[in-house]
């Protein structure tokens, strides 16, 4: 009995490792698996608003204009045979598409379609779940036509200087019209799904993987150098991170923790790329709430926060110190609250405290709020931090967590909370995606404007916030780049003094990859695969060794 | 059909002919009990998913600004709010919400693509399934040979040896000891996968009926996939598996120790019947009966620790679905997965006591 047992046993075992150690005839296929902790949200150019789902967009699609792969400043002409032809008003943009374009199935795409189909946006587009309609369409265009068979005609609400910015974007991607029809959003159409960029989705299922495949009639700079893309999601970054090292996956994307990349930088066949990335975390202040309406209290706060030791005590190296909310390498960028504060300068603070009351036995009490989970388990860690540092000042800081859809109401609304901190990571990389928000309109809650019927900025709440939306709003429309960098520049300095926010680090994005993958050498960047500031991802610069 | 329906006609019918037998061969007290229980599983379903209904409500967050983050403006959040009902009042949403339940509908998910509960469900639920039932068949054969052996070994090494696996066993963090698992079986020794179902590429061949991948690729002849699915299932199967087996090791020995002092058993002994069939022929038999009820008992302990196994291991299961929509309000997916859940424990509760009453002639309705 015994005996039969033990050679059922064996028997089964062997049985499991050789039907396991069976390859598919579509192992013959070269095929890189991607590992991420993203989720996709929506496929619907006119709906999608997420890092991810924009990712998939733009590798199946192709943009009038595109970010040259491995590159965060050059947008060149993509399914546009040149740059757009700009009204001397500002407000008609006009495009000539290149010829022979065609979607995966072999359908051609024309202007009037093309129209036809970024109507949407305007139309249907407001009422998708995601909405980036709101965002990025209503607000800048007033129509989309196309005069003839190869030419778009973009009419502009008001002169908008990054426009061309934003046409690189998804939402401006053309979409199939049999898969996105006019008069509804499909937030999850069925596989295969073509555009008119390099791959097409051949299947897909949610939460568990996608599959891109090569479009045949794409005749693009972006040619596919394998097979097979998979998209695999995961759920936990720890389970992410061990799958790229026992290599069931070949690269490891967005996100993993700063300690697990630490770990990961040790593996041998692997290799950690460290994208400059555009994503920061800032301390929203409210500029309506005490003490926070106070600007010595707010200056004190920005003089008082230690960046450097937030960024080698809790990231061990990986994020990089942030001195103005315009981040380095963008235009106009500068250091205006290193400048302005040489922070951590606990006299300076305590002289700022001290000329609004308080010293030593009168301490500025502050509540500071982050949510514990949102922006990962590291936030928790610099949060304490920063109140170690706040009170090395003359504060007393009252750290408090809370869920983040609570937290993000009560905090943007601008009602409940003195500080908190949030992220940011942009639409489309222009300066003004960085200052304005924060800016007009109550910015996030930062208070600096309130909300007021009939204007487009907002009512000041005092003059030199007034003048930073003067700046902000000439520096939307101008086109010049200098006059443009020059506005920049000035409102930066100004944001300082008023500290609107207080920016803190930028963190870098990371992609580990195993060592037979390999990005391209003609682009940029092909030590991080050719992805830049920008985070593009184009899965066609991708190659892999045997 | 869905893969869901699928699996709920796979588990209904033997559950619905089960009942059937039962109720025809049974007792008239029998009967009374079998309606009874069914009509009193359906208000249990029903106060539990109204009573989530409310809890969620009452709790602090907004699936609106979950969804939406720092960007979305109050017109933003205004239309969304419109578009999922939000805006309604409560009693009618409350009206919605059990139209939905009753005709098994459940809506729409609130975040994440705003997909039908129904669809995400039949992507989860099967392999939830896939994982629970080798793992509770794993811990009952580990559970019921090691508790009969301890208990046939009293006091001997075995059973020592048993007793402190049971208690440790039990005590271990399912998170820790799947990843130790991971990192042994997986980096160290490069013998098994430590994430998901089956092998990405391989999955390209398999074209999902049940959505439960073994039944797939056996259903397709698609040997490759079987075993990939296979090899994926080993590692969260064993973590599962033996953290549940301890509690069942104890209570198998227990039992057979009481039943091995029972006169009958000396009475076997006397007649000079091997000590192996008095154990496992007689004894455990009887012993048996206890540890029925306590797998009816595990079932939600089962579905708690699949939470864990799940994110552990990249499972896509309807444990990490509920954590990842609890974390983000989405109302509608919780309602239903906790109405879906409950559904399960009192479904297994009823066919534990029909088993119960089946084995057991001394038990009477």
């Amino acid at each position: 009995m015994k005996k039969k047992l033990q050679i059922m046993l064996a028997v089964l075992m062997v049985a499991v490792l050789a039907l396991s150690a069976c390859q598919p005839k579509s192992g013959e296929k070269v095929t890189i698996i991607i590992g991420v902790t993203d989720q996709i949200a929506s496929l619907d150019p006119a709906d999608a608003y997420a890092t991810h789902d924009w990712e998939l967009i733009k590798n199946i699609g192709e943009g009038l204009l595109v970010w040259k792969p491995g590159s965060s400043d050059e947008l060149v002409p993509g399914i546009a045979q040149d740059m757009p032809e700009i009204s001397e008003d500002g407000l008609t943009y006009t495009l000539k598409l290149k010829p022979g374009i065609k979607f995966g199935d072999g359908l051609e795409l024309t202007a009037p379609m093309y129209a036809q189909q970024l109507n949407r946006l305007l139309t249907i587009g407001p009422s998708c779940p995601n909405d980036v309609a709101d965002t990025l369409a209503i607000p800048y265009v007033e129509s989309i036509t196309a005069p003839d068979d190869e030419t778009l005609v973009f009419q502009l609400k008001v002169p908008v200087a990054y426009f061309p910015q934003i046409l690189a974007d998804a939402p401006y991607l053309p979409s199939h019209p049999d898969k996105f029809p006019l008069t509804e959003c499909v937030l999850f159409p069925e596989a295969p799904i073509y555009g008119v960029g390099p791959w097409f989705i051949s299947q897909y299922t949610q939460n568990e993987q996608l599959v891109l495949e090569p479009n045949p009639y794409y005749e693009g700079e972006r040619t596919p150098q394998v097979d097979q893309i998979i998209i695999r999601y995961f759920t936990d970054p720890q389970t992410l991170a061990l799958a790229v090292q026992n290599g069931e996956i070949d690269i490891a994307w967005r996100f993993l923790d700063p300690e697990l990349i630490d770990q990961l930088r040790g593996v041998a066949d692997l290799t950690v790329g460290d994208i400059p990335g555009g994503a920061i975390r800032y301390l929203i202040l409210n500029h309506t709430m005490a003490p926070m309406d106070d600007p010595n209290v707010a200056k004190a706060f920005a003089a008082t926060i230690d960046r450097d030791a937030i960024v080698d005590t809790v990231y061990k190296g990986a994020a990089t110190p942030l001195f103005s909310m315009d981040p380095p390498g963008f235009l106009g960028a500068t250091d205006a609250f290193d400048t302005m504060y040489q922070s951590p300068n606990i006299t300076l603070a305590n002289e700022f405290l001290a000329a609004s009351g308080y010293d030593e036995n009168n301490k500025c009490a502050i509540e500071l709020w982050y949510p514990p989970d949102h922006y990962g388990a590291a936030t928790a860690a610099w949060m304490e931090l920063i109140k170690q540092q706040l009170e090395a000042a003359n504060f007393t800081v009252d750290l408090k967590a809370q869920e983040w859809s609570t937290y993000v109401t009560a905090l943007t609304g601008g009602e409940s909370y003195q500080a908190g901190v949030l992220g940011w990571f942009y639409d489309y990389p222009d300066p003004s995606n960085y200052l304005d928000p924060f800016v007009y309109n109550g910015g996030m809650g930062t208070n600096v404007t309130l909300a007021a019927e009939g204007s487009d900025y907002g009512e000041a709440i005092n003059e030199k916030a007034q003048q930073l939306v003067d700046l902000l709003a000439q520096a939307d429309v101008e086109t010049d780049i200098a006059a443009r960098t020059e506005l920049y520049q000035q409102a930066q300095e100004i944001y300082a003094d008023l500290v609107v926010t207080v920016p803190i680090i930028i963190l870098g994005e990371h992609i580990t990859y195993r060592s037979n993958i390999h990005g391209s050498d003609a682009y940029g960047a092909a030590e991080t695969l050719n992805i830049a500031t920008n985070l593009e991802f184009n899965y066609s610069t991708l190659t892999k060794t045997p | 059909m869905t893969p869901i329906s699928f699996i709920l006609l796979i588990i209904g019918i033997p559950l619905a002919l089960m009942l059937l037998y039962v109720f025809i061969r049974g007792s008239m007290g029998l009967r009374k009990y079998i309606l009874t229980r069914i009509g009193l599983t359906l208000p249990m379903v029903f106060i539990l998913a109204s009573l989530v209904f409310f809890i969620m409500r009452v709790l602090p967050g907004d699936p609106v600004r979950s969804a939406l983050g720092p960007r979305g403006t109050a017109e933003q959040a205004e239309h969304m709010r419109q578009a999922l009902g939000l805006d309604k009042p409560l009693i009618v949403q409350y009206g919605i919400f059990l139209k939905d339940i009753i005709t098994l509908n459940f809506g729409n998910s609130m975040v994440g693509g705003h997909r039908p509960i129904i669809d995400e469900m039949s992507e989860r639920f099967p392999a939830t399934l896939e994982l629970i039932v080798p793992a509770s068949i794993l811990a009952l054969a580990i559970g019921i040979i090691g508790g009969a052996l301890a208990a046939s070994r009293r006091k001997a090494a075995a059973d020592y040896f048993l007793r402190v696996y049971s208690v440790v066993i039990y005590s271990l963090p399912i998170f820790w000891f799947g990843l130790m698992l991971q990192l042994l079986f997986g980096i160290q020794l490069k013998l098994l996968p430590v994430a998901g179902r089956i092998d990405p590429i391989i999955r390209t061949t398999l074209e999902p009926v049940t959505n439960m991948y073994l039944i797939d690729s056996l259903i397709s002849g698609n040997w490759p996939a079987l075993g990939s699915a296979v090899s994926h299932l080993i590692l969260p199967t064993i973590t599962l598996g033996l953290v549940l087996s301890g509690v069942f090791v104890r209570m198998t020995r227990i039992n057979v120790i009481e039943t091995l002092q029972a006169d009958y058993i000396a009475a076997a002994r006397a007649r000079g019947i091997r000590e192996k069939v008095v154990v496992y022929g007689h004894a455990l038999k009887n012993a048996m009966i206890p540890v029925i009820t306590l797998i009816g008992l595990q079932v939600a302990i089962l579905l708690a620790g699949a939470v864990l196994t799940e994110t552990i291991f990249n499972w896509p299961g309807m444990g990490g679905y509920l954590v990842q929509r609890i974390s983000a309000r989405d109302y509608t997916a919780v309602q239903s997965v906790i109405a879906m859940f409950a559904l399960l424990v009192a479904l297994i509760s009823l066919t534990v006591d029909l088993i119960y009453s089946l084995l057991d002639p001394r038990v009477r309705y």
